[in-house]
């Protein structure tokens, strides 16, 4: 086997790694790429100076959300950046603040979703017959009703619901904006990993794993699970953008955050009648609103775009 | 007549990459006369595809021909020529063959209407006039019926068919210069076998030109007059196909042309001559000779780049030690070595491990609305029908057909993948379930599987060594630092550095993964091991290696195989006995170098001589099958061949299933038609003995 030996030495070459070395190349070149170009470096800019005002927002804010101290309708000036709203209270203050709501909210929600929508996606992809046939038609159906009215039907019956305070299901009534996300991007994730879980399952290295015996769990999370990663990530930004703004949304239209509380879409909607008077009141927290959205878009497009490039 | 069509000299070819342009392919040259089919043969990555690009100069947007490249095309000058003299050109005077048809095909427009539409566009003819002349086309490419094939989309057409439709498309207009880019790369044997008659034919009527590129260099011994033999984006050696052939000057030639296993050779004859390593990637070519790093002649000259000589007029050479390869004083022939254990045929009878009876694999195909209507069920896909065969300890049978013949079907049945319809398989007395999650874990240990893709066979996100660790642990229980241990040996044995268990498969190439992979289906100590087309997608310096390790495997552990592919060269070098598949049926088993003699299955004799032999000195002579495969939905009564058999003797072919007749010796053919009669009929195919017709290197010119 001398000629078989000489095949070793020429390609054993001195690249060597190991799987936590192969993963911090792999972000730093995810990065790279990501900040490489201006669309998506920018957007992903903005992204982290948000959340950076949403972990830092309250040091920052020079006043509490409903403190009325100030005289209404200041203009913008020293003292109130932003001006003050028709109740006095600092918009600045307020619209630092509301970057946390809106991140917890939109960002759990997303989150739920996406956990949930994988698991279901990846379970009836791989799984596939008359179980995947119904769940994937009820999905269908699902995806037939507008995101924003679904939440408004769910959340109107919610708000009628009268539960005793501090009881489970008063917690669960609270946090109903963030479960409404949940559960209309749940299906929308499903269908997407789904479709990448057929694509995968087809795979030699699934059929491999299924001839020595592997059991469905172990097949759908070590062997599928790694190749959806990208696709789960590039439709959890996208989810999470869409989410923004449906927190924005609903809480414009007075199904979600209820006042006084410093929602930016809330504000948005008190503050449409006086905007002749105080222009600001209404701007600042629709900006907000606007930048974040565009922000985590461009970024939302980066990850597609890297993504994709890698097959 | 022997007018230069196309004068290339002192091409290259770059490509931006991140601000620099890589050099893709440099100072090549070719010539090609009226009449002449000039082949360009090389591995992936050789830069083959792209030379014919830059060429006709229809090269992707990060790509450009470098300044002072020479493009001489009927005395125009093609270097320099503006996008519109160029679009003058692609299609009208110059026109090419792509390896998928269905890139040149628009699939939602008729056939005619897209042939037509070129004559119309370039010939300035009428409707109906240029109707006339799609038709006359078509008849030219032998298609049938060119009428009702007008009316036709591309995707009711065989692949076969649709190659034809592109040909015609490409030679409707008489265009000077023809260029096909691997045109039956995806086609089966004896289709191809067609196409090429096809080409040749064609060429010669048109006094075209042409360009055909390849990386089967027994196509290029079947068609080509001349061949250029590139590597890494360079000439290694151009000159006719019978010098080139006969007497290769370049070591990389001479390793391509021996690496392919010859139609009748046997693993037992002697062992492939692989070529080692893996070719440089653009960005970190070798400095000196480019393929200096794998030569087994290389020497410190290598270390300088070699010129470009002509040592005899016409051929062209990039060595600095041709001269002595030419004298004789160096050659590879030492290299050669022996074959696997040389068991007499007689002492092949061994244990049965796995035997299958009355196999079958019936898809059922859903209702339509209109069957639901009329209270019908249609016919199912009888994908596999009522297969028996066996396969002996430590043996190979290897299992050929052509696409769509049911071997992939059947081998899923045996591991377990696709649930049968019917029929009983036993393994070592092991109750063998219907589905391979039913199976016990001896069963699953016992009987593995090699994949075609090795791109696909390895899971991206673990390392070799994981993927080699899991069956160990899940099938054989070891602890972890047992798998470990065992890991670095099952690399060793598949001649990979231990240190690769903790590299990912992009790191590897597709030769090394194949390797990875084969180290898995070991690892368990399988008993049997079904390798569905393993080496089809390697390039074949690499699928010589490959052959060569399932070999040496084979002997080490005495596993048997179940060896499966389209590639009957590959099959009976390394099978003992051979079982040829038909739609679902088995025609033919008997052992491996019997199915190069008379008498065989008609069948088989199609196969064979559809083979392109890489020796230009014996033109094969294909016996031409249409190109219909029947559909397995709507199989043919009788014998299922009757429909394409060339030796069909009448009513009793279409009415009867045919019998098995025993020629002895373990050989058996399905046919109507008794066995003397077949061998009257049946040319001889056998191969003169290994070492004659080619002879290794340096021992000819002695």
């Amino acid at each position: 086997m001398a000629q078989a030996e000489q095949i070793t030495e020429t390609e054993a070459s001195s690249r060597k790694s190991k799987p936590l070395n192969h993963s911090i190349a792999a972000t730093t070149e995810f990065l790279r790429l990501l900040f490489g170009q201006l669309q998506s470096g920018l957007g992903a800019v903005i992204v982290l100076l948000f959340l950076l005002l949403a972990v830092l927002g309250p040091i920052i804010a020079p006043y509490a959300a409903n403190d009325q101290s100030a005289l209404p309708l200041l203009a913008p000036g020293a003292g109130h950046p932003f001006g003050t709203d028709a109740l006095g209270r600092d918009v600045f203050s307020r619209v630092m603040l509301g970057t946390q709501s809106i991140f917890v909210t939109a960002g759990t929600g997303t989150l739920i979703a996406v956990v949930l929508g994988a698991a279901v996606g990846l379970f009836i992809g791989y799984q596939g017959g008359l179980l995947d046939e119904v769940i994937s038609r009820a999905i269908d159906a699902f995806l037939a009703l507008p995101a924003l009215l679904i939440a408004l039907v769910v959340l109107g019956v919610v708000k009628n619901l009268d539960f005793v305070a501090g009881s489970w299901q008063a917690l669960l009534a609270d946090s109903s904006v963030l479960l409404v996300i949940a559960l209309v991007y749940v299906p929308i994730v499903a269908r997407v990993i789904r479709s990448s879980t057929l694509e995968v399952k087809t795979r030699e290295f699934v059929q491999a794993a299924q001839i020595r015996g592997e059991s469905r769990v172990y097949i759908i999370f070590r062997e599928i699970l790694p190749s959806v990663v990208p696709a789960l990530v590039v439709e959890a930004s996208l989810r999470f953008s869409y989410a923004i703004f449906l927190v924005a949304s609903l809480g414009f239209l007075g199904a979600g955050a209820r006042p006084p509380s410093p929602d930016w879409g809330l504000m948005v909607n008190e503050n449409r009648r006086i905007y002749q008077v105080a222009p600001w009141a209404l701007a600042y927290p629709a900006a907000a609103i606007a930048l974040l959205v565009v922000g985590v878009n461009l970024t939302s497009d980066g990850i597609k775009r890297i993504v994709q490039k890698r097959g | 007549m022997n007018e230069t069509v196309l004068r290339v000299e002192n091409l290259g070819i770059s490509y931006r990459m991140r601000n620099r342009w890589l050099p893709a392919v440099r100072d090549f040259q070719v010539r090609v006369r009226r009449g002449q089919i000039h082949g360009i043969v090389g591995e992936s990555g050789s830069g083959k595809s792209t030379v014919v690009q830059g060429i006709i100069r229809y090269l992707a947007e990060n790509g450009r021909t470098d300044p002072g490249s020479v493009i001489e095309f009927l005395g125009r000058d093609l270097a320099n020529a503006s996008r519109q003299e160029l679009q003058k050109l692609w299609g009208a005077q110059v026109s090419i063959v792509p390896q998928h048809p269905m890139s040149a095909l628009n699939p939602s427009i008729r056939v005619g209407e897209q042939v037509a539409e070129i004559v119309r566009l370039h010939a300035g003819l009428g409707r109906a006039a240029a109707r006339e002349a799609v038709i006359r086309a078509f008849q030219r490419v032998n298609l049938a019926d060119p009428e009702t094939l007008l009316e036709r989309y591309p995707h009711e057409l065989s692949g076969g068919m649709q190659q034809r439709i592109v040909i015609a498309m490409a030679l409707i207009t008489s265009p000077q210069l023809l260029i096909l880019d691997e045109p039956t790369t995806n086609l089966d044997v004896t289709t191809e076998a067609v196409i090429l008659d096809l080409v040749r034919k064609l060429i010669r009527e048109e006094q075209a030109a042409a360009i055909y590129v390849t990386h089967n260099l027994g196509v290029i011994a079947q068609l080509c007059d001349r061949v250029t033999v590139m590597y890494a984006g360079e000439i290694m050696e151009e000159g006719t196909v019978n010098d080139l052939f006969a007497r290769p000057l370049h070591p990389y030639t001479f390793g391509l042309l021996n690496s392919i296993p010859r139609p009748g050779q046997t693993k037992r004859d002697r062992a492939l001559i692989t070529i080692p390593g893996r070719p440089p990637s653009l960005t970190e070519l070798p400095q000196g000779c480019v393929y200096a790093p794998r030569c087994p002649l290389a020497i410190e000259i290598c270390r300088q780049p070699p010129p470009l000589e002509l040592p005899a007029e016409r051929h062209l050479i990039r060595c600095h030690r041709w001269q002595e390869i030419l004298r004789g004083e160096v050659s590879i022939s030492a290299e050669a070595q022996a074959g696997v254990d040389d068991i007499a045929i007689a002492d092949l009878q061994r244990e049965h491990l796995l035997t299958v009876s009355g196999l079958t694999k019936h898809f059922p195909v859903r209702r339509s609305l209109f069957d639901l209507l009329r209270g019908t069920s249609p016919l199912p896909i009888r994908a596999v029908d009522n297969v028996n065969l066996s396969v002996q300890k430590g043996r190979t049978l290897g299992l050929v057909g052509e696409s769509g013949s049911g071997k992939t079907t059947l081998s899923r049945m045996i591991i377990g993948l696709t649930e049968r319809t019917g029929g009983e398989i036993t393994f070592m007395g092991l109750d063998i379930r219907n589905h391979v999650r039913e199976r016990s874990k001896d069963v699953l240990a016992r009987l593995q599987m090699i994949f075609q893709n090795p791109q696909n066979s390895l899971n991206p996100y673990l390392t070799v060594g994981q993927s080699i660790r899991r069956p160990l642990m899940k099938l054989l229980g070891m602890s972890r630092q047992d798998a470990d241990r065992e890991v670095s040996r099952l690399l060793r044995a598949v001649n990979l550095q231990p240190d690769y268990a903790v590299r990912y498969p992009d790191e590897l190439s597709g030769g090394e993964k194949q390797r990875v992979a084969i180290a898995r289906a070991f690892a368990s100590d399988p008993a049997l091991i079904i390798c569905d087309e393993p080496v089809s997608s390697l390039d074949v310096s690499v699928q010589a290696a490959v052959l060569n390790l399932l070999a040496r495997l084979q002997e080490e552990q005495d596993t048997a195989y179940l060896f499966i592919s389209h590639d009957l060269s590959v099959v009976s070098y390394l099978a003992d006995y051979v079982a040829v598949m038909y739609l679902g049926e088995i025609f033919e088993v008997g052992y491996g170098r019997d199915l190069f003699e008379p008498p065989m299955h008609p069948y088989t004799e199609a196969l064979v001589s559809a083979l392109p032999v890489p020796d230009p000195r014996r033109r094969t002579r294909p016996i031409p099958l249409s190109d219909d495969i029947p559909s397995p939905r709507n199989l043919p009564t009788g014998c299922r061949f009757h429909t394409r058999c060339p030796h069909k003797i009448g009513r009793i072919c279409e009415d009867e299933v045919p019998p098995w007749r025993d020629e002895g010796n373990g050989h058996f053919i399905r046919c109507h038609i008794p066995l003397d009669e077949l061998q009257a009929k049946q040319q001889a195919y056998a191969q003169p003995a290994a070492e004659t017709a080619w002879g290794l290197m340096g021992k000819e010119q002695g």
